[in-house]
């Protein structure tokens, strides 16, 4: 039970990350990011691909994080001069596209096999508890990142942001270059991205495609809107929340037993998907609105 | 390699069915302000719902169609007023997350009863025609057939309609039409029934072209997508060319790239019309 509980906390610590990243682009500066996903699969198939080719980690992923803000940063040099409609959709078809790349290009990213044997970061020193020790660097990452966007929000980056969110002309009348900053915010909240990919990679030692479906990018969305978009608790407590959800749904099968496999994936998916068109109708801010002047 | 032409006939009826859920996309998007990522999946919805006729009740294909339009367009109206109307006044972008909420909901309440198997309609076998060294199915020039006169359809009602004109007007501008009289909400429910039943009939013409299975009509969202760009938001001519452009061009793409990149094309067509005419064909102002 406990080895249980501590693989959950890992798969928070690494969702927890992934709706850090998005906070920096929606909820900071407003920016609508529907293939979140793409960037989490970026950092970790860079990681991956780098690592098992005999790269170290310690130039895998810095390269892994610098691909995905580069990602972002291209994707968003073309998508973010549209209003937010097109852009939800751009988003959203930019990462079913990179997800087809994956599945495709199997020469480089060798395709549906996926890539297995993804080296886990000191494995042999820890050997016995190695998911402690994991559940450690995730957490010490997320503790990093959380103070390093903590800071960014209430510095003149994160004001400027926040003033474009609330109204982009003002901001520009004002005096900032508003398009540079936008680009700079998705480009870092896909770098963070990126950063949950590679934990996400070199815990499991293997991924494929298709764990990498438009679906993923929902959850984040349900994950920062549940705990409160805007601020960064509201991340951390949102990601916590939705993965009691994904597995608490697991233990419908105890109470009813005569559903097949399919049907008890599906009924999770229903669950999820019910939770967030009411949480959209009955309470946008989520559970820990923004707190106006921090 | 069959002649390119061959290629170009199975793009127009890919096109052909692309149109009715992009006309459907396109109208709701400039009526009520946001881009409804269930509408693909109402072509799910559809399919399965001529399957249980045609399966369930053995009912013929034709009317398992008839009630593929009628159910999807029910299903769509709920839809509408359980989840999209309390947020009527709310900015494009939480309609559109709440939107996937509901195709993500739809798509698994399928897969919960049908399961992820694929399947397909009774239906009689019938021999493809060869005309001019093309394969040319009964189905398929059924299919291209219908799509075309909905089309026809859908066009003179809003044009010639009162209901059909008001729709126009709401979509052009929602608050003056309001003062003129017009009642919004009976426009929204018309224009959500509609576009639920050509989505859901294009649905099936996707289950005979091809197979059913519970995302069917998420793998054409983005195909979805690129027809009603391409052709301009909230023109339903627009719509109908831009899809038989989007078919044709997946579809003759397919002789060079991997049949499997045909949403890369549909991606790519996005992206292009965007950067040079974000109006698109019809021009409508975005």
């Amino acid at each position: 039970m406990t080895s249980y509980l501590i693989a959950i906390a890992i798969l928070v610590g690494i969702r927890a990350l992934l709706t850090l990243g998005l906070n920096v682009q929606w909820g900071l500066a407003g920016l609508v990011n529907l293939g979140v996903v793409a960037f989490f699969a970026i950092g970790a198939y860079t990681s991956a691909l780098l690592a098992v080719g005999g790269v170290s980690l310690a130039a895998a992923w810095p390269a892994a994080i610098a691909l995905a803000s580069l990602a972002g940063c291209g994707l968003a040099m073309v998508a973010l001069r549209l209003r937010e409609d097109y852009l939800a959709i751009v988003t959203l078809c930019f990462s079913e596209v990179l997800r087809l790349f994956l599945l495709n290009e199997s020469w480089l990213t060798r395709g549906a096999n996926g890539v297995t044997g993804i080296p886990r970061p000191l494995h042999a020193r820890f050997a016995g508890h190695y998911d402690l020790f994991y559940l450690g660097l995730v957490l010490a990452a997320l503790a990093f990142v959380y103070w390093a966007l903590e800071r960014l929000r209430r510095a003149p980056f994160g004001r400027v942001l926040r003033a474009i969110r609330e109204d982009e002309t003002v901001a520009a009348v004002a005096g900032k270059p508003v398009f540079r900053f936008k680009v700079q915010a998705f480009a870092l909240g896909a770098g963070v991205a990126g950063l949950a990919g590679i934990f996400f990679a070199h815990y499991l030692a293997y991924i494929e495609p298709n764990m990498f479906l438009p679906q993923e990018s929902l959850f984040v969305w349900l994950a920062l809107i549940l705990g409160g978009s805007g601020n960064n608790r509201g991340a951390l407590l949102g990601s916590a929340v939705l993965l009691g959800l994904l597995e608490g749904s697991r233990f419908l099968k105890d109470v009813i037993p005569f559903l097949t496999g399919v049907q008890l994936a599906a009924a999770q998916q229903i669950l999820v998907g019910v939770v967030l068109v009411v949480l959209m109708i009955r309470r946008p801010e989520g559970l820990l609105p923004e707190r106006p002047g921090h | 390699m069959p002649p390119i032409a061959q290629y170009v006939f199975n793009g127009l009826v890919t096109g052909g069915i692309l149109a009715l859920p992009a006309v459907a996309f396109s109208l709701l998007w400039r009526l009520l302000r946001f881009p409804n990522f269930a509408v693909s999946t109402y072509l799910t919805v559809g399919a399965y719902l001529a399957l249980a006729l045609n399966h369930g009740l053995h009912a013929p294909i034709g009317l398992a169609w008839l009630g593929a339009l009628a159910g999807t367009g029910a299903v769509a109206l709920a839809v509408d007023r359980i989840a999209f109307r309390p947020m009527r006044d709310r900015r494009p972008f939480s309609l559109a997350i709440a939107s996937i909420g509901v195709a993500f909901v739809l798509e698994n309440v399928v897969r919960f009863i049908w399961s992820n198997d694929f399947r397909s309609y009774d239906i009689p076998v019938t021999r493809a025609m060869s005309v001019a060294g093309l394969r040319i199915g009964r189905d398929q020039l059924l299919i291209l057939g219908v799509a075309i006169v909905l089309m026809a359809l859908a066009q003179m009602y809003l044009f010639r309609t009162r209901l059909g004109i008001a729709m126009r007007a709401t979509a052009d501008n929602p608050l003056l039409a309001a003062v003129k009289g017009v009642p919004t909400e009976r426009v929204v429910a018309v224009a959500t029934l509609g576009g639920g039943a050509l989505a859901g009939g294009a649905g099936v013409f996707l289950g005979l072209d091809a197979s059913i299975d519970p995302l069917m009509g998420a793998g054409l969202i983005i195909s979805v997508f690129a027809a009603a760009i391409l052709g301009g938001v909230g023109s339903a001519p627009g719509a109908l060319f831009g899809a038989l452009i989007v078919g044709t061009v997946e579809e003759v793409g397919t002789i060079l790239i991997p049949p499997t990149y045909k949403s890369a094309i549909g991606f790519a067509i996005i992206i292009v019309v965007l950067l040079i005419r974000p109006t698109g064909l019809a021009g409508a102002r975005a």
